[in-house]
């Protein structure tokens, strides 16, 4: 089978070659590969374009491996490696600060608050409805964090599934 | 074995239900599996039913209709119940349908290690002895050498129990994740539908007969909680008990929170959530485009796997007869068994 893979790099000497390095012993085969160094994104990162072929251990073995490399995955075959995370809060939201709230969500590296969504209900409790963006792994992450805000400044959660 | 006696124990809506089924498919049994089905005593909380030579369903069940105790069957009427009844009689299997009691277990326990003391076979309904003492009654069916079947306990009439321990058992299994309470579906989704409030909500569902006149229980997730100890138990092998699981009912989501929801893409529900790290009931957001975005009074579970990925199965999760169909396919396959 062929998977498509989109990862990014920081633009120094010998990245690619690391990239690609680990191919072969993993029993993968590199079908293509687009690295254009002058585009880089936001981040200041080089995207790299890769399909690669081979039994699908051997891919999944590639995926492992570029995580425990620290490589930031992209996209997987078009599907964009970003998770989101939506969760209702139903307490004091306003009174307790809710600058805080999101500022104390956006602290955890790869968290960001995307979406914040309000019902108020006069001087009472309010409803919020919150999405977070985040890297793929990190929802567990999310969910203490979230946990742990709600604790401390008495929010009922209502998290995703 | 072509002849299997059976003693009930509970006579209330799952009991009855297992009467009706018994009547309804016994003929097929006997043709199908060779074994015919004779109930030979049968008893709710204060009387009776007792005949060797097997009591008939349908008199089970008008005398029970018409007098409100069981004792009434002509002739065969007693005062014996619960274990002293099983000391009495002689039968092949328990099927067990006494109301679940979450604070002592009772009578269920008492009544199953009773019948596992006698060599005997249980089927049952009940939640609260699975619940409470899962790895005590489990030994002592294991060293009693008997079988003890409780696919009704979960889902009523959904398969998850033997789905999971014999269809997928070449498969890993990681989590499951499901609603698991009919009634608090039934409140949230009509909350949904009709913008009503949550004591309104649980007013129609009580008028219904939905929800019962307490509905603890249902709404505070007690019932949820319990089913999720019993496939943590049954179907993950985690040693747990009622105590471990996180419980949080429906009684204080608002409407707003509702609303809010709708809103964005998302249902309220009530999802019992069973893997290694979690053994939960609260309130959850789900997608209205996910399997959970059912309405009613139906159960669903998703169990995720490691060869099959996910597999999702949804059903009836309470009523009388379905309740029934679980318990007599449970029985079946202990006959195959013999």
């Amino acid at each position: 089978m062929r998977m498509d893979l989109i990862l990014e790099i920081l633009d120094v000497p010998g990245q690619l070659v690391s990239v690609l390095s680990p191919l072969g012993d993993l029993g993968a085969n590199l079908v293509t590969v687009i690295h254009q160094r002058e585009n880089k994104n936001e981040k200041g990162m080089v995207p790299i374009q890769l399909t690669l072929e081979g039994e699908r251990e051997n891919l999944n073995a590639v995926i492992e491996k570029y995580k425990e490399m620290n490589l930031s995955i992209i996209e997987i075959d078009g599907v964009v490696r970003k998770e989101y995370f939506s969760t209702i809060l139903y307490g004091h939201i306003i009174d307790t600060d809710v600058r805080d709230t999101v500022d104390k969500i956006n602290a955890v590296e790869g968290l960001v608050v995307s979406a914040l969504q309000f019902k108020l209900e006069g001087e009472l409790a309010s409803t919020a409805l919150l999405t977070i963006e985040m890297d793929v792994g990190k929802r567990e992450y999310a969910y203490e964090k979230v946990m742990e805000i709600a604790k401390e400044k008495d929010f009922l959660v209502i998290d995703e599934v | 074995m072509d002849e299997c006696k059976l003693v009930i124990l509970g006579f209330g809506a799952v009991g009855q239900g297992f009467a009706r089924a018994v009547l309804m498919k016994k003929e097929f049994i006997k043709e199908k599996y060779g074994v015919g089905l004779k109930i030979v005593a049968v008893a709710d909380s204060s009387s009776s039913a007792i005949c060797a030579d097997g009591l008939a369903e349908e008199e089970l069940l008008k005398s029970k209709a018409i007098s409100g105790k069981v004792g009434s069957y002509p002739d065969c009427g007693s005062d014996l119940t619960g274990t002293d009844l099983l000391d009495a009689v002689d039968y092949d299997i328990l099927i067990e349908a006494t109301p679940t009691n979450i604070q002592t277990a009772e009578p269920a326990k008492s009544l199953t290690l009773k019948a596992f003391a006698h060599g005997k076979d249980v089927v049952t309904s009940n939640k609260g002895h699975l619940a409470l003492f899962y790895k005590e009654l489990i030994e002592a069916k294991e060293a009693a050498g008997v079988e003890f079947k409780f696919e009704a306990s979960v889902g009523g009439a959904m398969p998850i129990i033997n789905l999971c321990q014999e269809n997928l058992a070449s498969c890993g299994i990681s989590s499951i994740k499901g609603i698991l309470n009919g009634t608090t579906n039934y409140i949230l989704s009509r909350m949904t539908s009709e913008g009503t409030s949550y004591e309104n909500t649980l007013n129609e569902a009580q008028h219904l007969g939905i929800a019962e006149t307490d509905p603890t229980q249902d709404v505070e997730g007690i019932d949820a909680a319990c089913k999720v100890v019993i496939l943590a138990n049954s179907v993950l092998g985690i040693d747990a008990t009622y105590s471990d699981v996180e419980v949080r009912g429906i009684s204080n989501v608002t409407l707003e929170a509702i609303e809010l929801a709708k809103e964005e893409g998302y249902y309220v529900k009530l999802i019992g959530e069973v893997s290694k790290n979690n053994l939960k009931v609260s309130p959850r957001l789900v997608k209205q485009n996910s399997q959970f975005a059912i309405d009613g009074t139906l159960n669903l579970a998703t169990v995720t796997t490691d060869l099959a990925d996910e597999i999702t199965v949804m059903g009836k999760g309470a009523g009388s007869l379905e309740t029934a169909s679980a318990m007599l396919s449970d029985l079946i396959s202990i006959i195959k068994n013999k």
